[in-house]
């Protein structure tokens, strides 16, 4: 049965061992010289501090203007987003559709073996290739990308750094293309596309509803449900520096960092005043007080406005908090896949094969209502 | 005589549609068993509920005294071969026998080999560019060589131009002389099975209208031909099947177990085919249903 699935799998896996291996090389190629960069930064010399943090932004401001690195920082992340999506639409959605598409599962099914364990093999080996080749494509992504990743979080420790390749390793990019995630996003890709195939039984509408599925739930989790996995930190900026403190910004003063969290994933952010309300712009005479100093918020209108009592609270998670967000996010995918895996052993379980009407069968109905009736003969 | 399949008030629904409905019979085991209806009386349904390849939505079938399809035993004691004969496009003659043999523990590769040479099929063609009747013969060839106590075959020459059919029929017949076979044939095309059956059963509405060897049926339908006669005078034992009239004459097709004694009828002999397409107008002049029941005969 391995065999079979990995017979009838073997075009899919050459494309995917193609991809990986054209990825491969990409990195290959520009990698150690992205690595010779970073030795070559200052950083490695440097003892912490703002020194680091500034060698860093260096670097980084460096590597984007020189041409191919930001063009493949987006390419591998593009990549391992939608890795999961291609396997769910090329290889989950087929898997049972095309066999009740093609009628082929009249033969499967009727060799020595159950339908449960054929489709248990074919899960099992496919959906395990899926995650496999996802988690490939991430970490041979990873070990490229280390040296950003290093200098993005010694620059994200100086706030007020501003810098390229922004992003901490809770940003919905970098979250969702690193670590264990991709594991769990390629099995729920991958079993959604077999249910989807399953329930629909062609293949081409179940890959379209595949892709909307699958898109949507990677829109949803980010914005509405990663965010509360964990309940999220709050903290209240206050005092003469807390503009600078908590990166805020003139036009919404909506924070850009956490003092003394870098890295860490802002969930929202704002200014309130001394009776609790929210404060959208910085008020007229704080303003005034800043005038003719140039752009950004000068120290005084900071120290202005916390004179009059107002100060930013954030709600956030903080960057110690990637692995356990990593863990539960994967094990929810992970069992949403255990889930639709069910669905489909239940699916095609339950014998519900429609009635064959093949096309022949349809022309010869045709050929016999056209033929005048056959009256009785006898 | 032990019963290869056996149903009692089998019914198979599609949704609000009943493709079968109360359907009780039993099949002995040790003949080429030919299932003959219109277009929709429920022969797919029937064998596709045999081969488990749905469930019942009511009543009992079993096969080979066990309940279709439900563990690898079961499944290797009965081959099939679906309408059409659906193998994999994209895989080559000898990956069918790889297939076949991978997943079949009784699997006879001497066999399989043996009838691919023999039919001149080239082990590294795709599945996908043979013709129809090389499809089919692929297919019964994983069927036969999985070493079946029961072999189910669903239309398995509807497909097929005259010769293809003629071919694959006499090769089914040498397998099923070598390897003692049973077999269940469904076909509306009644000179296929007049070829290779020795026991017939006529499926019409889900119901069995007659059924029995077929030197057995041959021998107790008689065509009558005589002046005009109700019917409703023939002695007793004299099962009439149906009847058609004119002003002077009448036509009966009998069944009866006994002599025709009245010297007033002339008696002839009756073909398969006569004899099946009597009891399907039969049924469809009780139970009109416009053009759905037809027996399209090949001429």
């Amino acid at each position: 049965m391995i065999w079979l699935t990995w017979r009838q799998a073997r075009g899919q896996a050459v494309a995917a061992a193609a991809a990986l291996v054209v990825f491969a090389a990409l990195l290959a190629a520009t990698g150690p010289h992205l690595a010779s960069l970073y030795a070559a930064s200052g950083i490695t010399g440097c003892h912490g501090g703002t020194p680091c943090g500034t060698a860093a932004s260096h670097f980084l401001s460096r590597l984007a203007d020189t041409s191919p690195y930001p063009i493949v920082y987006l390419l591998g992340i593009a990549l391992i987003l939608v890795v999961p999506a291609i396997i769910g639409m090329f290889w989950g959605a087929p898997l049972i559709a095309r066999e009740l598409e093609t009628r082929t599962f009249t033969l499967a099914w009727n060799q020595s073996i159950t339908r449960t364990g054929w489709l248990a093999v074919k899960l099992a080996v496919t959906g395990l290739a899926a995650m496999v080749i996802t988690e490939a494509f991430s970490l041979m992504y990873a070990w490229w990308a280390d040296p950003i990743g290093k200098a993005r979080d010694l620059a994200a420790s100086v706030p007020g750094l501003a810098h390229p390749f922004t992003g901490g390793p809770l940003s919905s990019w970098v979250f969702a293309t690193s670590g264990i995630t991709p594991l769990g996003y390629a099995a729920f890709a991958f079993t959604l596309g077999t249910a989807a195939g399953a329930f629909i039984r062609r293949t081409v509408p179940a890959m379209a509803v595949t892709l909307a599925i699958f898109a949507a739930v990677q829109v949803a989790m980010p914005l509405w449900i990663r965010p509360h996995l964990i309940p999220p930190d709050r903290t209240v900026v206050s005092g003469p520096s807390f503009f600078e403190s908590a990166g805020m910004s003139v036009g919404t003063l909506q924070a850009t960092t956490v003092p003394g969290q870098p890295g860490a994933w802002i969930l929202s952010s704002g200014a309130i005043n001394a009776a609790g309300q929210p404060v959208s712009t910085i008020p007229g005479p704080c303003l005034s007080s800043s005038a003719g100093v140039g752009k950004g918020a000068p120290p005084d209108a900071g120290a202005c406005m916390a004179s009059r009592g107002i100060r930013e609270t954030i709600t956030y998670q903080p960057a110690s908090r990637y692995w356990p967000l990593q863990w539960i996010e994967t094990g929810i995918y992970l069992a949403l896949a255990l889930a639709l895996a069910g669905f489909c052993f239940w699916r095609t379980g339950r014998r519900r094969t429609r009635r064959a009407q093949s096309p022949a069968t349809m022309s010869r109905q045709d050929t016999v209502a056209a033929s005048p009736r056959r009256s009785s003969r006898v | 005589m032990s019963a290869v399949i056996e149903t009692s008030g089998l019914g198979k629904r599609y949704r609000r549609l009943w493709a079968l409905t109360d359907c009780t019979l039993s099949i002995p085991a040790g003949h080429v068993v030919g299932l003959v209806g219109p277009n929709g009386a429920g022969k797919t349904t029937l064998l596709n509920l045999a081969v488990g390849l749905i469930a019942p939505t009511a009543g009992t079938i079993e096969v080979l005294g066990g309940a279709p399809a439900a563990d690898q035993a079961q499944l290797a004691r009965v081959g099939f071969l679906a309408q059409d004969a659906p193998v994999y496009a994209g895989l080559s003659v000898a990956d069918h026998l790889r297939l076949g043999a991978r997943l079949n523990p009784g699997w006879d590769a001497g066999l399989a080999r043996g009838r691919v040479g023999q039919l001149d099929l080239d082990p590294g063609q795709k599945a996908g560019t043979l013709s129809g009747g090389q499809r089919a013969q692929l297919a019964l060839t994983l069927a036969i060589a999985k070493r079946p106590e029961l072999l189910v075959l669903d239309e398995p020459v509807a497909s097929l131009d005259p010769l293809a059919r003629r071919e694959f029929l006499a090769d089914l017949m040498e397998a099923v002389a070598e390897q003692e076979l049973s077999v269940v044939l469904s076909s509306h095309l009644v000179g296929d099975l007049e070829r290779v059956c020795d026991y017939l059963i006529v499926l019409l509405g889900s119901r069995v209208r007659v059924a029995g060897p077929v030197d057995e049926l041959l021998a107790t339908h008689h065509l009558l031909t005589g002046p005009y006669r109700d019917p409703g005078t023939l002695p007793a034992g004299q099962q009439v099947i149906t009847a058609s009239h004119t002003d002077v004459q009448t036509t009966l097709l009998v069944r009866t177990t006994g002599q025709i004694l009245d010297p007033a009828w002339t008696v002839s002999e009756v073909s398969l085919e006569d004899l099946v397409l009597a009891y399907m107008s039969q049924a469809t002049g009780r139970r009109d249903r416009g053009n759905h029941r037809h027996l399209e005969v090949r001429k």
